[in-house]
């Protein structure tokens, strides 16, 4: 009797029951897909000239510093970088004549005696959507030259040093040393000084556009695309091809790639305490053969009930 | 057993039966009452895990950090609404009017305070509080309400 009566109030407690209705939480998301494939640019655009750097010493003025009978022949610059890439197109000695003479802004002045003075032409480019494109040339004077002295002694004040800066600044175009103004081009290029290497940097970041973060949660099962990015002197730079150090998550759109992101996702858990990193090595179309290694920590996170 | 005995036994049944239907139907309307109130504290856990997975994007890109998106009480509310639809016939008001006057919460940021609760979350958090008028017509017959309410409270966050 006993056993039928349990039964019977398990049977009536049972019977209105009804399926509960859980929820996929994925179900309005698409399946785990490959990376969205990116048009890739034109090869030929994105060519690095050869010996290109970026320029972090752009050009101010010719300069022209008198000592006794010495007259020396320099470049004024300033230590600022705009963006801009240049590269080192011929070097020139006193009076050696260079097929670029003529193309510079600022031109290539001359010693008294009337030879062209020796320096160093650099070409100057803009990195556009279409890859480097080339916007000028600047001369870089680098020569002296000595007077003889004349028999009687020299007074006071012609002993005197003077500096005469023949384009005394950026706002006006360059002078030569016969004073003539050479035209102000339509784009004021930056020049370099000297090819000093730029400080590069290396990150990941959650959008193309993202700042470079070392950390990042993630949803377990969600897929995250990781974009590798470069920085040079804290511009950025394009990328020209990445590949995966660390361990594999549990899904990888790739180990390696270019210009497009590496897409991710987790569906374990870590162990208590412990927190996974992505490593990645990094190379950009600024300076090809360096390599950059960038690192970002991975928390992976999974929605749950609070007690 | 003898006939005095069988008598007395036959007086005693027909005295207890009705006090044992009483406790009998007592027991059956209170299982019941429990098996809804499983099911739709089942629903607001599901509501407001389902809510915890609406992200914000544009924030997870900026700082790598994870924040509830802006609309994640609605859909923490819309989806109550979805499962307890199922538990339908046992309410005594409709699905969407009980998610409608429900109290739900979203804490994108933390750590945050409830103030309702006084409850700290440590993660963003999705917190839903309701009350749900069940029937229960079995506790009409022993002179009790027929309408039962109880209060059900759920809370999630990515952990």
């Amino acid at each position: 009797m006993t056993k039928r009566a349990a039964t019977l109030l398990l049977a009536v407690v049972l019977l209105p029951s009804n399926a509960a209705h859980a929820r996929e939480p994925f179900e309005d998301e698409p399946p785990p897909a490959p990376p969205p494939v990116f048009p890739t640019p034109d090869p030929v655009a994105f060519v690095v000239p050869a010996g290109l750097y970026y320029v972090t010493d752009t050009y101010v003025a010719d300069v022209v510093d008198t000592s006794d009978a010495t007259t020396t022949y320099s470049t004024a610059t300033v230590h600022e970088s705009t963006g801009t890439y240049a590269r080192v197109i011929d070097s020139v000695d006193t009076g050696a004549s260079s097929v670029f003479d003529g193309t510079a802004f600022n031109g290539r002045g001359a010693l008294t005696d009337g030879r062209a003075l020796a320096g160093t032409y650099y070409e100057n480019f803009v990195l556009t959507p279409g890859g480097y494109v080339p916007v000028s040339v600047v001369f870089f004077q680098d020569d002296s030259e000595t007077r003889r002295r004349a028999a009687s002694s020299p007074s006071p004040s012609a002993a005197a040093s003077s500096r005469a800066v023949t384009s005394p600044a950026p706002v006006v175009g360059p002078r030569d040393l016969r004073g003539i103004s050479t035209p102000v081009p339509s784009f004021r290029p930056q020049t370099p000084i000297a090819p000093v290497a730029p400080r590069l940097r290396a990150g990941i970041a959650l959008a193309p556009d993202g700042p470079a973060l070392t950390s990042a949660e993630v949803l377990r099962g969600r897929l995250i695309y990781f974009w590798p990015r470069a920085f040079a002197n804290d511009t950025a730079v394009a990328i020209r091809s990445w590949r995966l150090l660390s361990v594999q998550p549990d899904y990888a759109s790739a180990n390696s790639g270019g210009s497009e992101p590496f897409a991710a996702q987790w569906l374990r858990m870590p162990a208590p305490g412990v927190r996974w990193s992505l490593r990645f090595e990094i190379f950009t179309e600024v300076a090809p053969l360096e390599r950059l290694e960038a690192e970002i920590t991975i928390t992976v996170r999974s929605p749950a009930l609070i007690d | 057993m003898s006939h005095d005995d069988g008598g007395t036994a036959a007086v005693m049944t027909l005295v207890m039966l009705p006090l044992l239907l009483v406790v009998l139907a007592g027991a059956l309307e209170f299982g019941a009452l429990r098996a809804v109130a499983y099911r739709v504290a089942a629903a607001a856990d599901l509501a407001t895990l389902v809510a915890v997975n609406d992200q914000d994007q544009t924030e997870l890109e900026r700082t790598g950090t994870l924040r509830l998106a802006a609309g994640a009480a609605d859909t923490a509310r819309d989806y109550f609404a979805r499962n307890i639809d199922a538990t339908a016939s046992a309410l005594a008001a409709s699905a969407s009017d009980i998610a409608a006057a429900a109290d739900i919460a979203s804490f994108p940021t933390a750590p945050a305070i409830d103030p309702r609760t006084g409850a700290r979350y440590d993660r963003p958090t999705v917190r839903l509080i309701a009350s749900v008028p069940v029937k229960t017509p079995g506790l009409a017959v022993l002179l009790m309400p027929a309408v039962t309410t109880i209060t059900i409270r759920a809370a999630s966050s990515p952990r």
